[in-house]
């Protein structure tokens, strides 16, 4: 009887606005509220239907873009299957080493570009597959696929949502940690050909990442504030299970002028490392200004990071990079500035501190360097690094990195 | 229950700073019905005429900046977080910046195909559709046309035509103002172009350089042509054989003109200029590019203005 009831009101409500319309030309002003409470009307008939609808009906002038605007081929545009296939990217990096001291023992634990000892070696870094998609109305789709030498590595595959309320966003699938500012990036990214030591030392011997979901939250706030937490299962080092880790991050961006603005970001992580009540706690601060003219490609970049960590009751030694007792922190940092000239080339400069590795002796190993890039265009770069490293103990010495990198086809633009 | 008097020193910093936060967060609905964000400030100016004091507006980039390399910096997916409207040029002159903005923001309303989202581009005729096989070698070209439309003040009127509908759509209670402002805007385009044509018919046909392929649509709208440009190839420097090879044009043709947006380095035009005799014209590349330029109708006037200076002297 009730539903009854309540049909026949929202028939006579759904007709209302017809029988006004028929009875005047004039065209329906119906007021927001009134909309609103229409839409609620069908929604509970629906029987709780999404409250709003993402990509709904194109406007005329989109759908003039996006279709034929006039009558198309026989049988249909045999084309068009091609705009339903993602972006396909391609980008290949390729470095040449070279090292005055012995890297391989003295300094390892830096992702894999040294070679032996005063030997010039080539190493294929990686050929990075990118396939980028918007999935459905509800989300995106980036996938990033890293084949080098030690195999195929799916670096990222996660699934972007882009219609949720309240300002939130959530990624799900498998992501680099949204821990500091430059573990998110893709190497060719990097203004340096390498990462700093204390990020492969202290947060992964990759990249921090894992299989999980991220959800942030922007505020509504007039600067860009956005609070991001994350669940995942990371692997940080050969030879570690894989560990439920939970990261939380905030990310803060402020604009001092017209060219020149600010970010800083706070992370905190903690990785149950398997034992009952083990586990391993990382901490981070990262800060990004970058000063750019709006009407020049020149710019000057200056940031750094400052990781830390600390385990708990893990077993020692764990078999990671300078592990350190139970209850002891940890530390690592870099900081670089880097000039962009102009379109064609950049340098920059960067000094690093991290735990040393391998067979040197224990304590703080530090890195001096300098990067050269040319830009033949925007799809390809070859850079120039060279550093001087010293190791506790008084070794150490000249490293120097030429690299090539190239990107074919479309590949999405990245975030600042 | 005592409040401690940190706490209380605390809250009364932080109370403040809140509320002003907040306040400025909020954007003002009394005063304007709809908040459009555009990616250039060209768009922008579109925007205010049509719009008026019903919309607030703001552009994305400056008129002084090179479209293609906005930085994509999260202040700017601050100010889409709140648009009602987002309004962009398309043909992917923006592709490098401003999807991972929209993703950003969090805002479904300003995704493509949504209603609020307009494609200036889908208003227009677009010129420079590559018909034949594309590749980087050519430069980093456009695949889908040359975006550079809105220094054509045909299709200038276009796009507040589209702007105007989309608004009145967004807003139907004040249709009948944006009609009307767009009326009124196409009176005073109309009798600028009628002034404008008169200046520029005497140089239809006569020849130009220009730096890259942004100069299309005003050479179609002027009748002026095309003899080269700086850089053929979009993104990658001109070899010396190719400006060379623009000095003998420049005297075989008598090229006299080489046009330049003023966010554009003009060091290659300057090395044609100085072996060719040519002189270099430096344009608004957009409104707001220029002081001269404050207004869509200001910044035409600049550029034809500049140019007809150029040929003249």
């Amino acid at each position: 009887m009730f539903r009854t009831w309540v049909a026949a009101c929202a028939a006579v409500a759904l007709s209302a606005p017809a029988l006004a319309e028929e009875q005047s030309n004039e065209p329906p002003t119906s007021t927001d509220a009134d909309r609103a409470r229409l839409e609620e009307e069908i929604r509970s008939e629906l029987g709780g239907a999404p409250s709003k609808a993402p990509g709904g009906p194109a406007v005329a002038e989109d759908r003039a873009a996006a279709q034929a605007s006039g009558p198309g081929p026989t049988g249909g545009n045999a084309l068009a299957r091609l705009l339903l296939l993602p972006d396909v990217s391609a980008i290949a990096s390729f470095t040449g080493v070279y090292d005055g001291y012995d890297v391989a023992n003295l300094s390892p634990d830096r992702g894999e570009l040294y070679g032996p000892k005063g030997q010039p070696t080539f190493i294929l870094q990686e050929v990075e597959l990118g396939l980028q998609a918007v999935v459905d109305p509800y989300f995106r789709a980036d996938i990033f696929v890293s084949f080098s030498p030690s195999g195929v590595d799916v670096e990222e595959a996660y699934a972007t949502t882009l219609a949720l309320p309240g300002n939130l966003q959530i990624r799900a699938g498998q992501f680099f940690t949204p821990f500091g500012r430059m573990n998110q990036q893709h190497p060719h990214v990097w203004e340096f050909v390498d990462a700093p030591l204390a990020r492969y030392r202290l947060l992964a011997q990759d990249t921090l990442s894992g299989p999980g979901l991220v959800a942030s939250w922007l505020a509504p706030t007039p600067w860009f504030l956005q609070l991001e937490l994350a669940a995942q299962t990371t692997t940080p080092f050969d030879g570690l299970s894989p560990g439920f880790t939970g990261d939380a991050r905030v990310l803060q961006y402020f604009s001092l002028t017209d060219a020149a603005s600010v970010g800083v970001g706070l992370s905190g992580a903690r990785r149950r490392e398997g034992a009952p009540g083990a586990y391993r706690d990382l901490g981070g601060v990262d800060v990004y200004i970058r000063n750019r003219p709006p009407s020049s490609r020149s710019y000057l970049a200056v940031q750094g990071e400052l990781y830390l960590r600390k385990f708990q009751d893990t077993p020692v030694p764990g078999g990671e990079p300078g592990q350190m007792e139970s209850g002891v922190p940890q530390n690592g940092w870099w900081t670089q500035a880097f000039w962009r000239q102009d379109a064609y080339l950049g340098y920059g400069v960067r000094y690093e501190e991290a735990p040393a590795a391998g067979a040197s002796a224990p304590g703080t190993e530090q890195r001096l360097g300098g990067v050269l890039d040319w830009y033949p265009s925007e799809f390809s770069r070859i850079a120039l690094e060279t550093s001087w490293d010293w190791l506790p103990g008084g070794n150490g010495g000249f490293e120097g990195l030429l690299h090539f990198e190239f990107g074919i086809g479309a590949h999405g633009a990245h975030p600042f | 229950m005592t409040v401690p008097k940190s706490f209380a020193m605390l809250r009364s910093i932080v109370g403040p700073l809140a509320m002003a936060a907040l306040a400025a967060a909020t954007p003002s609905p009394a005063r304007a019905a709809l908040h459009v964000v555009t990616t250039v400030e060209g768009l922008a100016a579109l925007v205010g005429e049509v719009g008026g004091d019903r919309v607030s507006v703001e552009s994305l980039s400056k008129g002084v900046s090179d479209p293609h390399f906005v930085d994509a910096n999260p202040m700017l997916a601050v100010k889409l977080r709140n648009a009602s409207l987002l309004v962009d040029v398309g043909l992917e002159l923006e592709i490098g910046w401003l999807p991972p903005l929209v993703t950003q923001a969090r805002n479904p309303d300003i995704r493509p195909g949504e209603k609020g989202r307009l494609t200036a581009a889908s208003a227009i005729q677009v010129l420079d559709v590559p018909t034949g096989p594309v590749d980087r070698s050519m430069g980093d070209l456009h695949p889908q046309g040359n975006p550079h439309f809105l220094n054509d003040p045909r299709r200038g009127l276009e796009v507040a035509a589209a702007i105007a509908a989309r608004l009145s759509e967004l807003d139907p209670t004040g249709a009948a103002t944006y009609r009307s402002r767009l009326e009124a805007f196409r009176g005073r385009l109309e009798e600028r172009m009628a002034a404008w044509d008169k200046e520029l018919a005497p140089f239809r046909g006569r020849k130009i350089f220009t730096q890259h392929r942004t100069l299309t649509y005003f050479l179609d709208y002027s009748g002026l042509v095309d003899a080269g440009e700086m850089e053929p190839r979009p993104g990658v420097p001109p070899p010396p054989s190719h400006l060379a090879e623009l000095v003998e044009i420049a005297r075989a043709q008598k090229v006299t003109e080489i046009v330049v947006e003023n966010f554009y380095d003009a060091k290659s035009a300057e090395v044609v200029a100085r072996h060719s005799g040519a002189k270099v014209v430096q344009i608004p590349g957009d409104v707001g590019g220029d002081p001269g330029a404050r207004t869509y109708v200001d910044y035409v006037d600049e550029v034809v203005s500049r140019i007809v200076g150029g040929l003249r002297s």
